[in-house]
């Protein structure tokens, strides 16, 4: 093998987000040092501050792993000679922690229903649209989003929906349901995602119920189905990209940019399918924020809008559709053979969105999950 | 200044930080064990003993109990791995003696997680040992390695055969090989001198290399969250997950409180054996 075999072998079995999880770990002491002092919510003041579009700083950056083209990344620091530091989390409630845990950072990427809990906890700073030159290139859709009126401190980032990610050349017979996770064809290769939403979530939609159904009775159902999967599956892992790259999955629980993603990673792309689920097609959107305590809000709003203005080449590197449109016909060429790649606006109307759950609900998803794991 | 002062003085450093960084955070779990949680997810102080009370239910006891037995299994994978590397070491080093123990404990000027996370590139399905494995054609699709318990345990008698080695080193090495003459003078057999001899000698040691194995291997998270299964969950993965998806810190504390207890039982067990051991040898 040569160098560059070499490294495409490594970067098809490895990647940031296993190791993340693992390595949150090593960052207790600091979660824990951070709660121990009490923290109260900040009041409304704290995301008021005035910011403008100029460089202050260099930018803390916090994301899902593979989650944004590094070549915009490059692009940025090159233009504006400023050094942009990354940081990974590898689920929301793993960035939560962080964000908990006085984690200063510039901007973040929560999902919708976490931007909810954000904005109504006063933790994100308000954003200047009129500031921002390419966002009359975002569908208007996004003017006045359920989780944060008025848009006031989110821009959209990208849209995304939950399905099931095969080997074509592994799993012959897949029928279109969440139930192909114990297909004998899989051999015992199959994953599902290590995130309580949707793996609630899928559970919820099998048995025939809303996706955020959160009676205990039904509840109960759900963790009886996901105990009752275990036997089949590998293993519960967000590693969706390293999964199906380097063999080990040959079906996986995962979002459907992911799949595309993974295509770059190996010899055969065309082995790697999608299929959305009859019970039910969970569909969301992420979001660019700035926290309260960013110490460089500026340079966050310049890389919001450098992003903004270049979706189209985020798109079809992430594999995710991005609500602006200029990216709609780049992307769309790039799954116009598979529609069932494709999330629109009208998908988000009319499908099932992940809600923000309230106090009983929340705690008692926390508890079936740890018992699923546990079990 | 009285030699007492002195004494008192160089003690302070120490002291010091044993309280900042051993007391005060043993404090905070113990404090946060006890607390609820707000709609962020930030731990309150409070009284909420079900946080203890939680722990008994019989959900977690296979949990608990795969996390000993992963450990215990570990720990005697380790004696008869580590057991016969020492023995080598000690007797048959030479001048290499120092090269091999700087070689034992060189990969761990890599971080342990990082180790881990390389075990998943040679163990996966298209890795090196499926590789190989295909190459000399024994298998198609690749054996199953990862995500099994064996991996699990494998990672883990991997990441602390240190620990091992070096307490049945330092005892193989302190003792006097005469002795082990002596035994064969008296027409002991190998086998005999071994048992009769060499074991008890260090047994100390292989005993100093299981605590030190067992304790952090109880509580380990990294190899069942790299290399393990739906089925590998521990108690150190439960305790993380309460840290980093559950948000729920008390619980969290909890669990580790009652894992530093029960750990704590078997640290005092050794201690008093090794005290009394000690003692016989003062005699």
């Amino acid at each position: 093998m040569n160098d560059k075999e070499i490294e495409r072998w490594i970067a098809a079995r490895m990647s940031r987000r296993d190791v993340l999880r693992a390595g949150g770990g090593l960052a207790l002491g600091a979660a824990m040092a951070g709660c121990g002092l009490g923290n109260s919510t900040p009041d409304e003041s704290a995301t008021t501050r005035e910011i403008e579009p100029e460089i202050d700083g260099d930018l803390v950056y916090f994301n899902w792993a593979q989650y944004l083209n590094p070549k915009l990344i490059k692009q940025f620091q090159r233009k504006y000679g400023v050094e942009v530091r990354e940081s990974n989390f590898d689920s929301m409630p793993g960035m939560m922690a962080k964000l908990r845990s006085s984690n200063r950072y510039d901007l973040i990427f929560p999902s919708a229903e976490f931007a909810n809990r954000l904005v109504s906890a006063n933790f994100l700073l308000r954003i200047p649209r009129a500031k921002l030159a390419a966002i009359d290139d975002v569908y208007s859709f996004f003017d006045d989003p359920w989780y944060d009126p008025g848009s006031e401190h989110t821009v959209p980032y990208s849209l995304y929906l939950t399905g099931l990610g095969y080997r074509s050349d592994r799993v012959g017979a897949m029928s279109g349901s969440w139930r192909d996770l114990t297909n004998p064809e899989a051999d015992g290769r199959s994953y599902i995602l290590d995130d309580f939403q949707e793996g609630i979530g899928m559970a919820n939609l099998v048995n025939g119920h809303d996706l955020n159904a959160s009676e205990p009775e039904q509840l109960e159902q759900a963790k009886d189905y996901l105990i009752g999967l275990k036997p089949d599956l590998r293993g519960f892992s967000s590693d969706t990209i390293t999964n199906m790259a380097s063999g080990n999955a040959w079906i996986q629980h995962l979002w459907n940019g992911d799949i595309i993603n993974a295509r770059y990673r190996v010899d055969d792309p065309d082995t790697l399918r999608f299929q959305q689920n009859r019970e039910g097609v969970p569909v969301g959107s992420d979001v660019f924020a700035i926290p309260a305590n960013a110490e460089h809000p500026g340079t966050a709003l310049l890389f919001i809008d450098f992003i903004l203005e270049r979706s189209a080449e985020n798109a079809t590197w992430t594999g995710y559709p991005m609500p602006t449109r200029s990216s709609e016909r780049p992307y769309a060429e790039l799954v116009a053979d598979e529609p069932e790649l494709q999330v629109t606006v009208e998908d988000l109307e009319a499908g099932q969105q992940f809600a923000d759950l309230e106090g009983q609900a929340r705690e008692d998803w926390d508890r079936v999950w740890t018992e699923v794991k546990a079990a | 200044m009285s030699e007492r002062r002195f004494a008192g003085l160089m003690l302070l450093p120490g002291a010091a930080w044993l309280v900042l960084l051993f007391v005060v955070p043993l404090g905070i779990t113990l404090a946060i064990s006890f607390g609820v949680t707000d709609e962020l997810g930030n731990a309150l102080y409070a009284w909420k003993p079900e946080n203890y009370s939680r722990i008994f239910d019989p959900l977690f006891a296979p949990v608990l109990l795969r996390s000993v037995g992963y450990a215990a299994a570990t720990v005697v994978l380790c004696v008869l791995i580590g057991y016969p590397v020492a023995y080598y070491i000690a007797r048959f080093g030479g001048r290499y003696k120092y090269l091999l123990v700087a070689l034992v404990v060189l990969p761990f000027l890599v971080n342990y997680l990082i180790r881990i996370y390389a075990w998943t590139a040679i163990l996966s399905d298209e890795g090196l040992v499926n590789g190989v494995l295909a190459d000399a054609g024994f298998t198609d699709d690749g054996v199953r390695f990862l995500n099994t318990p064996w991996a699990v345990v494998g990672g883990l008698v991997y990441g602390y055969m240190a620990f091992m080695i070096l307490p049945i080193y330092a005892a193989l090495d302190r003792m006097d090989p005469t002795l082990v003459e002596a035994g064969k003078d008296l027409y002991g057999t190998r086998w005999q001198t071994f048992r009769h001899v060499t074991w008890p000698a260090t047994f100390q040691g292989v005993l100093a290399g299981s605590v030190l194995v067992f304790l952090p291997t109880v509580g380990d998270f990294v190899s069942a969250q790299l290399l393990g299964g739906p089925d590998t969950y521990m108690v150190g993965n439960l305790i993380q997950q309460q840290f980093f998806d559950a948000s729920n810190y008390p619980f969290g504390a909890a669990l580790t409180t009652v894992l530093m207890g029960f750990l704590l039982v078997f640290m005092l067990f050794y201690l008093r054996s090794a005290g009394r051991a000690a003692e016989e040898a003062r005699l």
